[in-house]
């Protein structure tokens, strides 16, 4: 068999990528692969040692009628919404006004990107501390302020928890997108302005027909980054509420986790970690198909 | 050297002493060949952890490893990471422990554990009080021993109450009520807990294992179904809501102990439950504002009399153990008279020998001991199955709702009784 120059420079770069590959195929296929299966399994730990025993889809099917799961799921769906709307939103200002001449410095940037860099559990525990209800500093700003007259407990009541997770999460989330954004902004070609200038277009019309359209690529990817991340969200919830007020705010990631090591269910746990899996992963191959190159004709 | 620092000299400088520091480690590493090496799994301090890993009796334990050809290593954990640690080990097969320190968990990890307590020297065992074996003890085997006597009690502000004209603390539910009351007013409560956790020992649920043996209820019956849908847990739950009022309302939202210890500590509540390491720390200016001003007496008594919870710190034996004999002497030197003593001197964790509890040093140092012991007379089951974690889970999200309003005791206790029963009918 006589091979071309193409084929053969094609198996050369196979052979070259097989070790990466095969790495690959073990970090990440043999989790997602062993998680699979173990969703299709009762998992005890008795005499010793790990049993295991078939059970098909029923862990699957325990999930429909688990209060616990669906609340988790609307939890979930709420605050993947929220976050991605007030984190796009905000991300958005935030690199209009870094753009601005008058925002334009480094410091800003620096000091943007503060919230973002702090080790996940650490920004965790410093809002804990923030939201204390008995000697919390923010508490003691409102009280001082006369905002408040008494102090509140923050992460008292079932809504207000929630929301207070969502926003530690937006607080955390907002540098690196606005980064993006502000990334995006800086590709608008100034000569769509200078034509909207001579077509009459003021700063509210630049924005809406020139800003906007050509940000589109990188609003999709930061709305779709940011909706993926919302749904991995787990290190908040385990150190400022523990799932609580009663379960208020357990979403599905930390019900995975508290199923799985908590309860020693390992068989239902992979089944919910698994649905986070298959969420995360049509999320993904959004994402890879916004960013897949495309033709001049604008086909894929 | 430092002439010429940049990144690729500061990246060679870094690598150097990385390996210095390894080799370092390797040079001076003490085990001898000979020794056998133990390996213990315990709490990070200030929660109940052993010589060697907690500051006491360090001259004891370093002689107790020269005299029996010994090390001893230890893995620290924060507590609520302990359980899961554990977990994920022994799931995967990979748990490196000799001596593992549990809390209510034995029934879960039974059956990787040893029941080496059934050979503990007969004058150990007769001075330890034999209720305290009762969470350790399955089918007749014991898997472990407790180490520390530790039992939630009352804790109180002497001063707050003094302030209000009240000499002692509360002895009944009525007490309780009326002097949480009281002392509510002027950005100060009656009470503190920590509601906002609602897992395992000290959590939410096993506030209400309190209150349901003063009311003179219990968790099983005997064919291990729940049976605390009846007058006694809806009582428990009910006294639990009516004291909301006077407590701290950030307790729904505090998740561990500390939490609400820090309240009472810096003089903002004046009564809580809380464990009996609490009296060094309430006693230490480094931590607390009320110095000198905290009380403890036994839990206000329901219906049925006076109940507590057991907090079931105890040291157990891994089966996979190739030391297990060295491992329980090791253990036997934790539970000695000598060690005992020093660890409730120096760190406030009460011993469990009884002989210890009556030294006079230990009671003038732990006057907290004397009502301990008094609490330990009464019922203090924990209620521990295998199931602990999810079925406190399954209750303590009922209670948290009733505190909360948004279900009535009775209405929250008839849908725990249904969460457990499906609990426990899943186990098997």
């Amino acid at each position: 068999m006589i091979w071309t120059f193409e084929q053969r420079r094609r198996r050369a770069g196979l052979l070259f990528v097989a070790p990466g590959l095969l790495l690959l195929a073990a970090i990440l296929g043999f989790p997602i692969v062993d998680s699979l299966l173990l969703s299709l399994q009762r998992v005890q730990l008795t005499g010793d040692q790990v049993s295991h025993s078939w059970v098909g889809l029923a862990n699957f099917e325990r999930l429909a009628t688990d209060a616990v799961f669906w609340k988790a799921a609307f939890n979930t769906a709420y605050f993947a919404v929220m976050e991605v709307l007030l984190v796009s939103l905000i991300s958005l200002g935030i690199a209009l006004l870094l753009r601005h001449p008058m925002g334009n410095s480094s410091l800003f940037r620096i000091m943007l990107i503060v919230p973002w860099a702090i080790a996940p559990v650490a920004n965790a525990v410093l809002w804990k501390w923030i939201l204390n209800a008995n000697y919390g500093i923010l508490n003691g700003i409102l009280v001082s302020l006369g905002v408040i007259d008494f102090n509140h407990v923050w992460l008292g009541s079932p809504f207000s928890a929630l929301n207070f997770l969502l926003i530690v999460d937006v607080w955390k989330s907002v540098p690196f997108v606005a980064l993006l954004m502000l990334a995006g902004l800086q590709r608008v070609p100034q000569s769509l302005y200078r034509a909207a200038y001579m077509d009459g277009a003021g700063p509210f019309q630049s924005f809406m027909h020139v800003t906007l359209p050509s940000m589109r690529g990188i609003l999709a990817i930061a709305i779709i980054l940011q909706t993926i991340w919302s749904l991995r969200v787990f290190d908040l919830v385990f150190v400022l509420t523990r799932g609580g007020p009663a379960d208020a705010t357990v979403l599905m990631n930390f019900l995975a986790y508290r199923v799985t090591f908590n309860f020693l269910d390992l068989g239902y746990g992979s089944a919910i970690a698994n649905v986070i899996f298959a969420l995360t992963l049509l999320i993904a191959a959004l994402y890879v198909w916004l960013l897949w190159p495309r033709e001049p004709g604008g086909r894929r | 050297m430092f002439d010429s620092l940049n990144r690729r000299n500061l990246l060679k400088y870094g690598a150097a002493t990385g390996v210095g520091a390894a080799m370092a480690g390797f040079w001076t590493r003490p085990v001898r060949a000979a020794d056998a090496a133990l390996n213990v799994f315990c709490p990070l301090p200030p929660d109940p952890a052993p010589p060697g890993a907690a500051e006491f009796a360090k001259e004891a334990f370093a002689k107790w490893q020269a005299d029996h050809a010994a090390s001893v290593t230890y893995e620290k954990l924060g507590w609520s990471q302990l359980h899961d640690r554990m977990a994920t080990a022994f799931a995967s097969g990979s748990a490196p422990w000799d001596i593992i320190y549990n809390c209510g968990w034995v029934p879960e990890f039974q059956s990787f554990l040893a029941p080496y307590a059934d050979q503990l020297p007969k004058d150990v065992v007769d001075d330890l009080p034999p209720s305290s074996f009762k969470t350790v003890t399955i089918d007749a085997k014991r898997y472990g021993a407790v180490f520390t006597l530790s039992l939630l009690t009352l804790f109180y502000n002497r001063e707050h109450l003094e302030k209000v004209g009240l000499k002692e603390a509360p002895k009944d539910w009525a007490e309780f009520k009326a002097y949480a009351k009281e002392l509510t007013g002027g950005g100060r409560y009656g009470l503190v807990f920590n509601y906002g956790d609602p897992a395992g020992i000290g959590g939410t649920a096993s506030y209400w294992m309190v209150f349901l043996q003063q009311a003179g209820g219990k968790m099983y019956g005997e064919d291990r179904m729940p049976v605390f849908n009846n007058a006694a847990g809806v009582d428990a739950l009910q006294m639990m809501v009516d004291l909301m009022a006077w407590t701290d309302p950030g307790s729904i939202s505090y998740a561990n102990i500390n939490d609400a210890t820090n309240v009472l500590l810096s003089g903002r509540a004046s009564m809580m439950m809380n464990w009996p390491f609490m009296w060094n720390t309430a006693n230490d200016p480094n931590q607390s504002q009320i110095v000198g001003k905290v009380s403890s007496a036994v839990l206000p008594a329901g219906p049925a009399g006076t109940a507590s919870i057991d907090g079931t710190d105890a040291w157990t034996v891994a089966k996979a153990s190739k030391n297990q004999d060295k491992a329980r002497e090791l253990i036997e030197f934790y539970l000695s008279p000598e060690v005992q003593k020093r660890q409730v001197l120096d760190t406030g964790w009460l011993p469990i020998r009884l002989s210890v509890l009556a030294d006079p040093e230990v009671q003038a140092k732990a006057p907290n001991a004397a009502v301990v012991l008094e609490q330990a007379k009464h019922p203090y089951d924990s209620f521990v199955t295998p199931d602990y974690n999810e079925v406190t889970v399954a209750v303590g999200t009922q209670v948290q709702q009733a505190l909360q309003g948004q279900k009535t005791a009775a209405q929250a206790m008839a849908d725990a009784h249904d969460a457990v029963v499906a609990i426990v009918k899943r186990r098997g």
